[in-house]
């Protein structure tokens, strides 16, 4: 057998899932989403569900609120995972301890975070009781609406308190990788601590920054779960807006969601190809 | 022009007892080019970044004319350090790491990019301003790492084993331009080498540290003719020693009694000769002739080495291949060593 047809069988078994469910899944999206589906006799595909995605005034709503809760916990989490980095790679007595505590929930799922967030920060969860108890409101409904809130600070807590240490530990790998001596360098041609960090460190690590962040916004613009716990009503986020479409007791509904699914798959590439050319030219320009 | 100078300079890392730098005090003429000399691990390094602020020393000074500067930050120290591995800032092109020490300053960008153009004339290479330090050369690459660091006209300039990156036949361009950049400028260069020879060719004078500790600062060739101790010797391809005693003018050992020269230490010791000191034939005086019997004979091309037997004990030495060519193992020979050229310590 040569090495191609090795290295090819090798390859088939993760070859398969990707080229059928996951290609073979969005053929199926898009061809519902232009309202085609020969087995049940639609063969004459239109734009009509794109038409009402596009003309829905909560559509845009949502959008905003997606965009509002991917741009602002990526952006949080990306500052505090650097400057935790910063502060976990210098040697102290009791890092691997911290360290360790810093990772430690990676290995909670999200689903579990929620609910933690639930129990802590809902009008009738633990700080709204404990502010009670203490006398700083009147009745727990005076807590300020943290979760199911129109500002989604919720869920941006959510994803900022299980990104900061995603984003760190790539970040801190970066930077132990890179070693000192390009920042030992620029201070001794007389840059400043924060001219150090902003002109060599920042750039330097810049392309770890950019992998992790560009993979937490498009996670935390596409996710499902965490707005349909912790998110309001109305709007809601677009992942959920598509949920709902496709959970319709009206089935004309069903290519509505998949339009809006694939509007969704869209903007986030868009918004990551903007987002990496922009800050490229910005860190390192 | 600055006056360096280091004085019980210690540097303890913690979870090490051992130092590892010991006390070390260097006096620095202003405008001089100093080798800090010693093996691989001996605190070279440490030192330099002691001086350029990059490390806090765990006790000692080091004074820029009279002044301590171990309160100033590295910015402020007027200290410019050039690694080993040169470490161009590499998403940057090699006009902008000329000019980041400029940048950094604040100075007018027309103003950097005028100056970081001198620069690269200066270090001859005027044409590749816009390349990244990915597409040069080994000896490109120090250059522009040299560039960077006089652009901004340190008081001090720090280099980490300048030369050893390099082949044999740039060694010598580089050495040239550091030694022709530093006598114009007039800075006062300290570098680090673990190579005896780098640091000879380049330095003023020399300062070998071994186990963290300064054996000797002197001019380079004092190193070969009036080392401290054995270990210094051995540091510079020394070979020969031999105990005995001295009584000033001659020496008493393995060898016979031996003449010595003027300045040499009394009582017992070891005598120390270069091999390439050791001459063939009887002197014109008789003085300082042996007899010695050839052990093993070690072609090296441009001189061939000798190992011979006088008496009860080994001498090495070094010769001009075409002085012993009919010779081979078990044969005798007339050796002399000149008094000027012998050391006791």
């Amino acid at each position: 057998m040569s090495d191609r047809t090795k290295i090819f069988l090798l390859l088939l078994p993760a070859m398969f899932i990707i080229v059928v469910l996951f290609f073979g899944g969005l053929a199926i999206g898009l061809m519902r989403s232009f309202n085609y589906m020969p087995v049940i006799g639609l063969t004459e595909p239109d734009l009509s569900a794109y038409v009402s995605v596009f003309t829905d005034r909560e559509f845009y709503l949502s959008f905003l609120l997606t965009f509002h809760i991917a741009f602002t916990s990526t952006l949080i989490s990306s500052v505090l995972a650097i400057g935790a980095a910063l502060l976990l790679r210098r040697s102290f007595v009791g890092r691997g301890i911290v360290n360790f505590l810093f990772q430690l929930n990676l290995t909670v799922p999200h689903l579990v975070g929620a609910i933690g967030m639930l129990y802590l920060f809902s009008q009738s969860g633990t700080f709204a009781r404990l502010a009670n108890e203490f006398g700083m409101i009147e009745k727990t409904s005076d807590f300020p609406a943290l979760v199911f809130d129109p500002y989604a600070i919720g869920i941006i807590l959510q994803y900022v308190w299980k990104e900061i240490p995603f984003i760190g530990v790539i970040v801190l790998a970066n930077m132990q990788s890179i070693g000192e001596d390009y920042e030992s360098v620029a201070r001794s041609l007389g840059a400043s601590k924060w001219q150090t960090f902003r002109f060599v460190l920042l750039p330097l690590i810049f392309p770890g920054v950019l992998s992790a962040s560009v993979m937490v916004f498009a996670f935390t613009f596409g996710a499902y779960e965490i707005p349909a716990i912790l998110g309001a009503n109305f709007p809601a986020a677009l992942p959920v807006l598509a949920y709902r479409k496709y959970t319709d007791v009206d089935l004309a509904a069903r290519p509505e969601a998949m339009a809006m699914a694939i509007v969704i798959a869209l903007l986030s590439a868009v918004m990551i190809y903007f987002y990496v050319r922009y800050s490229r030219r910005r860190i390192r320009g | 022009m600055t006056h360096v100078s280091i004085k019980e300079l210690t540097k303890v890392y913690p979870g090490s007892r051992v130092p590892s730098l010991d006390r070390l005090s260097l006096e620095i003429p202003s405008g001089e080019l100093t080798a800090l000399l010693g093996p691989s691990g001996c605190g070279k390094t440490t030192t330099m970044k002691m001086i350029a602020g990059l490390l806090e020393p765990t006790s000692g000074d080091v004074t820029f004319d009279g002044r301590s500067v171990l309160r100033d930050k590295p910015e402020d120290r007027g200290v410019v350090m050039v690694f080993q591995n040169y470490l161009l800032f590499p998403y940057m092109s090699v006009a902008d790491n000329v000019g980041f020490g400029l940048k950094m300053r604040k100075i007018d960008p027309a103003e950097i990019k005028r100056r970081v153009g001198e620069m690269l004339d200066l270090v001859k290479l005027p044409d590749l301003g816009d390349r990244k330090p990915s597409a040069l050369s080994g000896g490109q690459q120090q250059r522009v790492a040299l560039a960077r660091a006089l652009i901004v006209q340190p008081n001090v300039l720090l280099l980490d084993e300048p030369l050893s990156n390099l082949d044999a036949h740039l060694r010598f361009e580089m050495r040239d331009l550091i030694r022709s950049l530093q006598q114009e400028m007039g800075i006062t260069t300290i570098f680090v080498t673990h190579d005896q020879e780098e640091a000879v060719v380049l330095a003023d004078r020399v300062a070998l540290i071994l186990d963290g500790q300064m054996k000797q600062y002197d001019r380079a060739d004092v190193f070969y003719k009036r080392p401290v101790d054995e270990a210094t010797a051995r540091f510079f391809g020394g070979h020969n020693f031999i105990p005995g005693t001295s009584d000033g003018e001659t020496f008493d050992c393995a060898l016979g009694r031996v003449a010595l020269p003027e300045g040499a230490a009394l009582g017992r010791g070891k005598l120390t000769f270069r091999p390439e000191n050791v001459r063939i034939g009887a002197s014109t005086n008789g003085e300082n002739t042996l007899q010695a019997t050839i052990v093993d004979v070690i072609y090296l091309g441009t001189q061939t080495r000798l190992k011979l037997r006088v008496g009860e004990t080994e001498v090495e030495a070094v010769v001009n291949p075409n002085e012993i060519e009919s010779y081979r193992a078990g044969d005798e020979l007339t050796i002399h060593m000149p008094k000027s050229t012998l050391w006791v310590i």
